[in-house]
C-alpha cells in the first residue's frame, strides 16, 4: 500500500512539473484546442495504464518465478482463447479511443459558416495575410534584429518569435484560414490555437479558429522551407471585436493613403529611407545587408554594372523575379511605393551613387498591367 | 465453403488453431483460399468505407 502511495505521489509531482515547464502540449485558447488537449491526456493515461499492467505482469513474473526459486517453464505451444483475448482487448481499446477522436476531427474540419476569411500565404521567408473582402493585406516579417541572431547583442524575450505586423483576429468569432504558398511548402503552426496546417503552392488548405481569450499567440513555420525557415515566425494578436473593427478601419485608411502616395512625386531621401527598411526586411537575407550577396548563389548588387546601366532591367527583375532561380517575384508582395523605394535604394546605396529616384507611379503602371 | 470463409476470417483476425491450419493445408485448395480472400478483402474495404461515411455525416 505504501508503494502505491509513493508511486502515486511521485507521478502527481512529475505531472505538475511537466505542466509547469510547458513540456506538455498546451491547453490552448480555443474549444477545439481544449478538446484536443483532453483527448491527448485521456489517451496518454490509457497508455500509462496499459504500460503499468504489461510491465507489471512482466516484472512480477520475472521476480516471482525466477529460476533460483525452482520455477519451471510451462512449454505450451498454442492457447487460442488467450490469443483471442489479447487481440480483442486492444481492438476494443482502439475503437473506444477512435470514437471521441473522430468527433473532434469532424469539428476541426468544419469550416462552414465563418464570420471572417483570412488568406495566409507562405513565402520564403515570411507570411502574408489578406483579409478577404476587406481590401486589407500585409506581410508579416521577423522583427528580431540580425545582431541578436549573430550573437552580437543580447537575445530578447521573444527571440525569433516576434514580427513587425502580427495577424490581428477578433475573439469569439469563427475565422476561416485559407492557406497557400507562393514558392515551396510551408506550414502555419500556432500551438495555442491547435492549428498546424501545410501551405502548399497551387493548393488552398482550409482550417479555422474561434479564439476564446484575447492575447498574443506565437508559433513558427513547421515545414523545412529553405535557408531562413527558422526566421518566419507567426504571431497572432487576438482582440475584442470592437477593437478589431477599429484596427481594420485604420488599416483600410492606411491602404487608401498609400494608394494616394503612388501618384505624387517622391524625393530621393524619402525613397531611400523607405527603401532601406524594405531592403533590410526582405532582400538582405539573400543579397546581404551590405549588398555584396554571396556569389555565385546570390549576386552582389553593390557595384553590379548590368543592373546599374539598365534601370528597366533592374525594375523588371524585382517585379517579376527570375524564373528558375531563388529570386522571387515581388509584384504581389510589395506595393508600388515599396518597390520604387527598394529599387531606388539599391541604385544609390553602397557606393551605387546613380542619383536616380525611381518614382512609384512608374512602378504602378507596370504592376497594374501584368 | 463455410470452412474456407471461417479460415479466411481467422486469418484477418490473426488467430488460428493449429489443428485447423494443418487440415486446411492438407485438404484445402490454395486457389479457393486466394479467391475467397480477395473477395472478402474487397468486402472489408467496402465495410470500412461505409463506416467512415456514416461517421462523417
Ligand atoms: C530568396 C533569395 C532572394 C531574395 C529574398 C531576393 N533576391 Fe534578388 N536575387 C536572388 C538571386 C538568386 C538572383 C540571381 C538570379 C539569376 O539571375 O539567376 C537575384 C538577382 C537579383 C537582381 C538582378 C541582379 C543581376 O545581376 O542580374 C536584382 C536587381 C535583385 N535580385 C534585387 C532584389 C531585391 C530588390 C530584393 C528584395 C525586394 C531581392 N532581390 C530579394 C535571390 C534573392
Ligand atoms: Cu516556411
Amino acid at each position: 500500500m505504501r508503494l502505491v502511495w509513493t508511486v502515486g505521489l511521485v507521478s502527481a509531482g512529475l505531472s505538475s512539473k511537466v505542466l509547469a515547464n510547458q513540456w506538455n502540449m498546451p491547453v490552448g485558447v480555443t474549444d477545439v484546442s481544449r478538446e484536443i488537449h483532453s483527448l491527448h491526456m485521456i489517451i496518454f493515461w490509457i497508455c500509462v495504464a496499459i504500460g503499468v499492467v504489461v510491465f507489471g505482469a512482466l516484472f512480477y513474473s520475472l521476480f516471482r518465478y525466477r529460476r533460483s526459486r525452482g520455477a519451471r517453464a510451462s512449454n505450451f505451444h498454442e492457447h487460442t482463447t488467450l490469443e483471442i483475448v489479447w487481440t480483442v482487448v486492444p481492438l476494443l481499446i482502439l475503437v473506444a479511443m477512435a470514437i471521441p477522436a473522430t468527433a473532434t476531427l469532424k469539428k476541426m474540419y468544419d469550416t462552414s459558416e465563418a464570420d471572417l476569411d483570412v488568406m495566409i500565404t507562405g513565402q520564403q521567408w515570411r507570411w502574408r495575410y489578406s483579409y478577404l473582402g476587406e481590401e486589407v493585406a500585409f506581410t508579416s516579417n521577423l522583427a528580431t534584429p540580425r545582431s541578436q541572431v549573430e550573437g552580437k547583442s543580447a537575445k530578447s524575450e521573444n527571440y525569433l518569435l516576434e514580427v513587425d505586423e502580427p495577424l490581428v483576429l477578433p475573439v469569439g468569432q469563427k475565422v476561416r484560414l485559407l492557406m497557400t504558398s507562393d514558392d515551396v511548402i510551408h506550414s502555419w503552426w500556432v500551438p495555442d490555437l491547435a492549428v498546424k496546417q501545410d501551405a502548399v503552392p497551387g493548393f488552398v488548405n482550409e482550417n479555422w479558429v474561434r479564439i476564446n481569450e484575447p492575447g498574443i499567440y506565437r508559433g513558427q513555420c513547421a515545414e523545412l522551407c529553405g535557408k531562413d525557415h527558422a526566421f518566419m515566425p507567426v504571431v497572432v494578436k487576438a482582440v475584442e471585436p470592437p477593437e478589431f473593427e477599429s484596427w481594420l478601419a485604420q488599416r483600410k485608411e492606411a491602404a487608401a493613403q498609400a494608394a494616394l502616395g503612388v501618384d505624387r512625386e517622391w524625393a530621393l531621401e524619402e525613397l531611400m529611407t523607405r527603401g532601406e527598411q524594405v531592403y533590410a526586411t526582405i532582400c538582405a537575407s539573400c543579397h546581404m545587408p551590405d549588398g555584396q550577396g554571396s556569389p555565385p548563389a546570390f549576386p552582389a548588387l553593390a557595384g553590379n554594372q548590368t543592373m546599374l546601366d539598365d534601370a528597366d532591367y533592374h525594375i523588371e527583375t524585382v517585379i517579376n523575379g527570375v524564373s528558375g532561380s531563388a529570386m522571387p517575384a515581388f509584384r504581389s508582395t510589395l506595393n508600388a511605393v515599396e518597390l520604387a523605394a527598394v529599387i531606388t535604394y539599391e541604385r544609390n546605396a553602397w557606393g551605387n551613387d546613380t542619383g536616380e529616384a525611381i518614382q512609384p507611379a512608374r512602378i504602378a503602371e507596370l504592376i497594374d498591367s501584368p | 465453403m463455410w470452412r474456407v470463409i471461417q479460415s479466411v476470417l481467422a486469418a484477418f483476425f490473426g488467430v488460428q488453431k493449429e489443428s485447423r491450419r494443418t487440415e486446411d493445408f492438407t485438404h484445402g485448395r490454395g486457389f479457393v483460399f486466394i479467391v475467397v480472400g480477395l473477395v472478402m478483402a474487397a468486402l472489408l474495404v467496402g465495410l470500412l468505407v461505409l463506416v467512415a461515411s456514416l461517421a462523417a455525416e
